[in-house]
């Protein structure tokens, strides 16, 4: 292993290596912060690039993308309640009424820390224990997968708001709107009234930037403050030391809990930073201000979540061969290119390729913390346009980040209907993040459910006989029941 | 200000936003009004479009960019990828089959041009397409875990004969074509089998490495690093002649059956395109197909080649789509 380490070292610590690494940041920043630029994207369309260079040097560019898109998508969620990526979802819930106080600044600052512990601890995590977490990994299987997001979705009660009951028609309305597509197992078309586009499903991010971009936007015309600026505070970027202090155990915690949803094939920083916020919030008792009305460690849990399963990505992918995501799927690719094959005997026969992707993985998050904390002066700046050319230029982003996606006219049209859809909600108090989870959590819910029963041929004893499944089924009906006994408890 | 290199348009788009600019320049550089320079004689005097029917990023997509980067080299113009995603690629088919037929719009056109319109999800085929010459053929292949009770494609069979409907086989979704591969292997060998299944191959994979079914059949490039590594061991491979990679495995046909069934590429633009433009494009994706550079880029993916000029690729295109047509039926899985 020290060998290992010390190859590593010598591959990444060029000048070659660590400008592409600098340059990856800042290309994943750019993309990463504009709505429907995703980070899988922006790899695609570069991965090309690297084949002209060796294996490390390839590395450094596409790690340092996949940082610093996942990274960015807080920006946006913060400033125009907007998520940059659908990971950055989560981030909206405390990020944006910091900045509807004047805090963007904090909220960006503390997003960049969490993101940079998240990124940093995970990467250690895995250096140390690839081979075991891989192990945990491969027993992930239907139906167990299919009990953790059957968790997921209990997560709803909490980020409901004042309503339980509206919070949980607005998740069933998410997982209705993900039932349009082919039926995972049978492979017939459903709901797509014979349009074939429809036959992939409704494009999730298209609803997300219409639910968060387009309806804020119509949101705030209607409240008559579209052309009211909220002056941005710009001293508070550099978190202060009580700050650090009080985000501390929520992150590192986080850091730990989104490596682990990383590391599972299929799930990524989406999934792990709705894990980790609910977590934090249910963990944090009488917190000050509420968790959603702007809470920095509601901030600072989504953003360590997200960004720590990167790494978490790459346990599957660099030990088994399997991606953890789409990102990592290309990645593989960009290896088979030079001729490695990632996956078991990697660890044998390129320890020194292997540390690197570690050592520069590393090194993506300390650029991204640097150049984070630097930039934020910057983003904060574009807020404080305007209001009255801020929304419209928002409305213009929303509209071609949809179509940017796949080409696609029929993602904007969908992007305008989620938005109207979304303002209308909003109005009679329906909370629009249970949309998100349920379109996210739905159908692997679905999907692994019918997949599980498949397998058993129908018997229910495929999930009662795996202790994982049933640990993690429990939990979910204690964490739906104990509130509502609690509840019961104080008002007897 | 795009008419440089395939890598300076990367670069440029990417500035100023990935897809936006390759998307949102497509109209830009495909002018419709070019009737009357479009002649066979002078043809390319245009960009050339080249689209994908699946994702960035994705093995389709990466052997559309090799070709429109070579292509431009070879009939000096220039080329770009759109990828236009959806509906097991039945979103873009349709648009190369709507394009116009001047042979500036091409397409990338896979096995599912001969699937979708039976499965319901589109209903787009191969008669809507001028086919121009098929580049890639990856043969499917039947992989098990190492401690399976079988080690031989015999003892499997014998195995699924004595427990019918016990062994599962997993797949990259229900309809897709490592799922048909399954079952007309399923019926040359009289067994049955449980078809369970996942979103794409790569949980497929490993839904056989952490034990959860007993096999898989993707193309051998899926699995071929588990197999190196001998955590999974690959039974039969679906392909006429053995894979360079795995010559220890024998064809299903060698072993008495005669399925040959897999994935495959090639490239096309639309319905009644000019003989002489079809022919200046054959002759330049042959050029590039005995390139040793894209040999090399072949190899280097996992992708194995197979060559079919205009003529044989249509006559291919048929018959698989006739073969898929009559497996869907019996498989029952196309829509009402």
């Amino acid at each position: 292993m020290l060998a290992g380490l010390l190859e590593g070292l010598s591959l990444v610590f060029q000048p070659l290596a660590l400008a592409l690494i600098v340059f990856g940041v800042v290309v994943g920043i750019v993309m990463g912060s504009i709505p429907g630029m995703t980070a899988t994207m922006t790899v695609a369309v570069l991965v090309s690039f690297t084949f002209g260079m060796n294996p490390t040097e390839g590395m450094m560019l596409l790690l340092g993308i996949y940082g610093g898109a996942l990274y960015a998508g807080s920006i946006p969620a913060i400033l125009i309640r907007t998520p940059g990526t659908p990971s950055a979802a989560a981030t909206i819930f405390d990020g944006f009424p910091l900045s509807e106080q004047g805090q963007a600044g904090k909220a960006i600052g503390i997003a960049t820390i969490a993101s940079f512990v998240g990124g940093a601890v995970s990467v250690v995590l895995v250096t140390l224990l690839s081979p075991q977490i891989a192990n945990v990994a491969l027993n992930i299987g239907s139906p167990e997968y299919f009990a953790i997001a059957f968790f997921g979705l209990t997560i709803i009660a909490s980020i409901s708001g004042d309503s339980i009951t509206k919070g949980m028609l607005s998740g069933l309305l998410g997982m209705l709107i993900a039932t349009v597509g082919l039926d995972p197992t049978l492979g017939q078309p459903r709901f797509t009234f014979g349009f074939p586009e429809l036959s992939a499903g409704i494009e999730f991010i298209a609803v997300m930037i219409g639910l968060f971009g387009l309806a804020e936007g119509l949101n705030r015309y209607r409240e008559g403050i579209g052309s009211i600026d909220i002056q941005q505070d710009l001293s508070g970027i550099t978190p202060s030391l009580a700050d650090l202090k009080n985000i501390r155990n929520v992150t590192i915690g986080s850091s730990v809990v989104g490596s682990i949803v990383g590391s599972i094939p299929g799930a990524g920083g989406d999934i792990a930073s709705f894990v980790t916020y609910n977590e934090a919030k249910r963990w944090a008792k009488n917190a000050t201000p509420e968790f959603g009305n702007g809470n920095i460690k509601g901030v600072a849990a989504a953003e360590s979540g997200n960004n720590s399963s990167t790494a978490g990505a790459l346990v599957p992918t660099l030990t088994l061969g399997i991606p953890g995501d789409s990102v990592t799927a290309i990645l593989i690719g960009a290896l088979l290119v030079h001729g490695i094959q990632p996956g078991p005997g990697l660890f044998d026969n390129e320890p020194g390729l292997v540390f690197s992707i570690f050592i520069g993985f590393f090194l993506v998050y300390v650029v991204i913390l640097v150049l984070g904390l630097l930039g934020a002066h910057v983003w904060v700046r574009v807020i404080n346009f305007p209001a009255k050319y801020l929304w419209p230029s928002i409305f213009v982003l929303c509209v071609v980040g949809a179509f940017a996606l796949r080409g696609n006219l029929l993602d904007m049209w969908v992007m305008v209907a989620a938005g109207v859809l979304g303002f209308i909600l909003r109005m009679d108090g329906y909370p629009l993040a249970p949309i998100v989870l349920g379109m996210i959590l739905g159908p692997i819910a679905e999907e692994n459910l019918r997949r599980s029963l498949e397998i058993s041929n129908g018997s229910w004893d495929i999930i009662y006989t795996s202790p994982i499944a049933m640990v993690i089924l429990l939990l979910a009906v204690v964490s739906l029941v104990a509130p509502i006994a609690l509840q019961y408890r104080e008002n007897n | 200000m795009m008419k440089d290199s395939g890598r300076r348009e990367f670069l440029a788009t990417a500035a100023v936003g990935t897809t936006v600019g390759v998307a949102g320049c497509t109209d830009a550089l495909t002018p419709d009004d070019n009737g009357a320079d479009s002649g066979a004689a002078d043809f390319p005097s245009d960009d050339i479009e080249i689209i994908c029917p699946f994702d960035e990023g994705g093995g389709t997509d990466l052997t559309a960019r090799q070709l429109s980067e070579q292509l431009e080299e070879q009939l000096d113009t220039s080329s770009f990828v759109t990828n236009s995603t959806g509906g097991s690629g039945s979103v873009g088919f349709s648009e190369i089959a709507s394009a116009s037929a001047d042979g500036y719009t091409l397409g990338i056109l896979t096995v599912e041009i001969c699937t979708v319109s039976h499965l319901d999800i589109g209903d787009v085929t191969n008669e809507d397409m001028t086919p121009i010459l098929q580049y890639n053929f990856d043969p499917a292949a039947l992989t098990v875990h190492e401690d399976a009770p079988y080690d031989t494609l015999e003892e499997f069979i014998e195995y699924a004969e004595e427990n019918p409907g016990e062994i599962s086989v997993s797949n990259s979704g229900t309809g897709a074509i490592w799922h048909l591969a399954a079952a007309e292997f399923e019926q040359a060998a009289d067994i049955e089998l449980d078809h369970i299944g996942y979103e794409g191959a790569a949980p497929a994979t490993e839904a056989v490495l952490g034990g959860e079914v007993e096999a898989t059949t993707s193309s051998a490039a899926e699995v071929s690093s588990q197999v190196q590594d001998g955590e999974l061991e690959m039974l039969a491979f679906f392909g006429d002649e053995r894979h360079p990679a795995f010559d220890d495995v024998p064809t299903l046909s060698e072993e008495g059956y005669d399925v040959t069934v897999g994935a495959w590429r090639g490239i096309g633009g639309p319905e009644g395109m000019d003989e002489e433009i079809v022919e200046t494009l054959e002759d330049a994706f042959d050029d590039i197909y005995d390139s040793e550079e894209f040999e090399e880029f072949m190899e280097n993916n996992n992708f194995q080649l197979e060559h079919r000029d205009a003529e044989e690729f249509g006559q291919f295109m048929d018959e698989e789509y006739d073969r898929f047509g009559e497996l869907i039926d019996e498989l029952g899985i196309e829509g009402e």
